[in-house]
């Protein structure tokens, strides 16, 4: 009982302050904080839960906001069906390719989802150019209807339901990560032998691991695609392939605040730093280089092993075993 | 119908396109073979070689002297990078190293940003003439690279099994453990190994330098195509790499005479095939536990 408290306090506390990021910075700010945020959790629960790294990100955010933007510029109008048919666009090619791409080690793992990204860049670019109109992209923000209730065209309205959706799928990885499920993952990625010892599948936990994660970045690419009402092959730039990893390490990974903090340590660097400075990439590779030297833990990691020693001085909290800390 | 002249000059294009990701694609080899690491920070070297080749054109006018400070440079920046990070993390496994090493990469990029500033560079080609092949005007600068990186092959070749270091670093590419177990020093063999493959990293950035516009990105534009090429060719043979080097050269350059369109994408499709058919690359032997 204690637990299950613990937990939706942590989370509250989380969305807090996330809603105070809302009152106290502009609107397009937060909400690129929520889009980058579910799309880091994805690769969170990736590197974090399964031991996959994964440099093609962009891909399946590209299949989510492009399968969004097809139904939006060609036959609806609704942004809602739009979204589910972004996410349905990632789930069904996240379990076509997933089904090859977790048999792959994991350093092959990388490269390969790196390949795929490439692929669906020049194809967006130019071998479907005719459909996805190549670099000037398909823009369809006054196409969309406005909706009861919840007016996803009004940026104010979109945050809000993006809060909604994060704060859902919160809730989702907490359930997983308690879930035996979330036990396997952890098994798979520390010692598979003795997971397959307990009668258990690697393939199919890996599998449903990768659809998971990918229907999640399919999603970000979804609300991404009906936020900015513009989706071009920028999106998918291999440049830009290693984002979600630098967030995933720089909020900490496998933890569960480590991706909505690392979006707004990101985000917020390179907005306040490239105010300044030209070239915030030189900040940002120096923390990466110096997270990874301390231990890994990164900006989440390191606050929350500081605030459990504070919180067990004073007991308040009981002590409980956090499944994400023990890499090796 | 392709005409000769067409073909000619597309081969002789993507033979020196290949040279130019083989003398890449070696160092990335190289460093995985013996020190079960994935560097992606060669690619930093290269932008360092180009770089410090277009500033030494600018100072002697000379491009040949700017292509030796480069290799210089990226050989100085590797051993500083090889004994501040990789020195600590050789004992961590690859997918550690791989972060590590995009951090690396993404703050060098950041520097040379601070450096040379944001705005494409232009390193005019060293050699203008041109030579007749098959009634083809054919650059000769672009047969010189082609026959130096064929010249480094040979080189290494001979660096590997001639030399006693190079055989120790044979040795070690099978089996670290033992040659540690022979009194050899395998950390100094690691940094040995770390700076040729930064040296001819800068090499190629030098080399690339007169046949495209240096700027900032350069080196994570061609990471992808590199990563294939030591993909296809088998991580840690060398062998692998020089063939795959010149098939990924070939498909772009004559994809790109075919159809348009399909030239960036056909290499990473191919790699796609050959990964899910053999996961271990054309050359690469059974992947040895470090």
């Amino acid at each position: 009982m204690m637990k299950v408290f613990n937990w939706w306090w942590g989370i509250l506390l989380a969305f807090l302050l996330l809603a105070l990021v809302r009152v106290f910075l502009p609107l397009p700010f937060a909400n690129e904080i929520i889009i980058f945020s579910i799309y880091t959790m994805g690769c969170n629960f990736l590197l974090g839960r399964v031991g996959f790294i994964s440099f093609g990100q962009p891909a399946y955010l590209a299949v989510g906001a492009y399968g969004t933007a097809f139904y939006l510029y060609y036959f609806g109008q609704n942004p809602y069906i739009g979204i589910l048919l972004g996410i349905l666009a990632g789930c069904v090619v996240s379990v076509i390719v997933g089904a090859f791409f977790v048999r792959l080690r994991s350093d092959y793992f990388a490269l390969v989802n790196l390949a795929l990204a490439v692929i669906v860049f020049y194809m967006m670019e130019k071998v479907l150019a005719k459909i996805t109109h190549g670099d000037n992209g398909l823009w369809f923000l006054t196409n969309m209807s406005s909706t009861p209730i919840l007016n996803l065209g009004k940026p104010s309205h979109f945050f809000i339901f993006s809060f909604l959706v994060a704060l859902a799928l919160w809730a989702f990885y907490k359930y997983l990560d308690d879930s035996i499920y979330g036990a396997c993952c952890l098994a798979t990625k520390i010692n598979e032998d003795k997971l397959r010892f307990l009668g258990y599948s690697n393939f199919n936990i890996r599998w449903m691991a990768f659809i998971i994660a990918n229907t999640t970045t399919a999603l970000a690419g979804a609300l991404y695609a009906v936020y900015v009402g513009l989706v071009s092959p920028a999106i998918t730039h291999p440049a830009r392939a290693a984002d979600p990893v630098v967030v995933t390490i720089l909020g900490g990974v496998g933890t569960l605040y480590g991706p909505i903090v690392g979006a707004v340590a990101y985000t917020g660097m390179k907005d306040l730093l490239s105010r300044f400075i030209a070239n915030w990439e030189l900040f940002i590779g120096l923390l990466l280089v110096i997270i990874m030297l301390a231990g890994e833990k990164g900006i989440w990691g390191t606050l929350e092993s500081l605030m459990k020693k504070t919180l067990l001085r004073k007991s308040i909290l009981p002590r409980y075993q956090d499944s994400g800390d023990e890499r090796r | 119908m392709m005409d000769t002249q067409l073909l000619t000059s597309g081969i002789i294009f993507g033979l020196s396109i290949g040279s130019i990701f083989f003398l890449l694609a070696i160092g990335l080899s190289l460093c995985f073979g013996l020190m079960r690491i994935i560097s992606l920070d060669q690619l930093l070297y290269y932008s360092v070689g180009a770089y410090i080749t277009y500033t030494l054109h600018v100072v002697t006018g000379n491009t040949w002297v700017g292509v030796l400070g480069g290799m210089a440079a990226a050989g100085i920046v590797s051993f500083g990078v090889e004994r501040f990070v990789f020195l600590r993390i050789y004992e961590r496994d690859i997918t550690f190293t791989m972060i590590t090493s995009f951090g690396i990469l993404f703050a060098g990029v950041g520097a040379i940003k601070y450096v040379w500033g944001l705005v494409p560079r232009p390193v005019p080609i060293p050699i203008e003439a041109q030579v007749r092949i098959l009634g083809t005007w054919i650059p000769v600068y672009r047969l010189l690279v082609i026959a130096i990186s064929l010249l480094v092959y040979a080189g290494i070749w001979l660096f590997l099994n001639r030399t006693i270091t190079g055989k120790a670093i044979r040795a070690g590419i099978e089996d670290v453990e033992h040659v540690e177990g022979l009194g050899v020093n395998v950390y100094r063999l690691f940094t040995i190994t770390f700076i040729l493959a930064g040296i001819l990293s800068g090499l190629a950035g030098g080399l690339h330098s007169s046949l495209i516009m240096v700027d900032p990105q350069m080196g994570i534009e061609v990471l992808a195509f590199v990563f294939m090429v030591v993909i296809i060719g088998g991580l840690g043979s060398i062998k692998g790499t020089l063939a795959s080097a010149f098939i990924v050269g070939q498909v772009v350059s004559l994809g790109s005479l075919v159809y348009a369109p399909l030239a960036q994408m056909a290499p990473f499709a191919i790699m796609l095939v050959i990964l899910l058919i053999k996961p271990t690359g054309l050359y690469g032997s059974k992947l040895l536990k470090r």
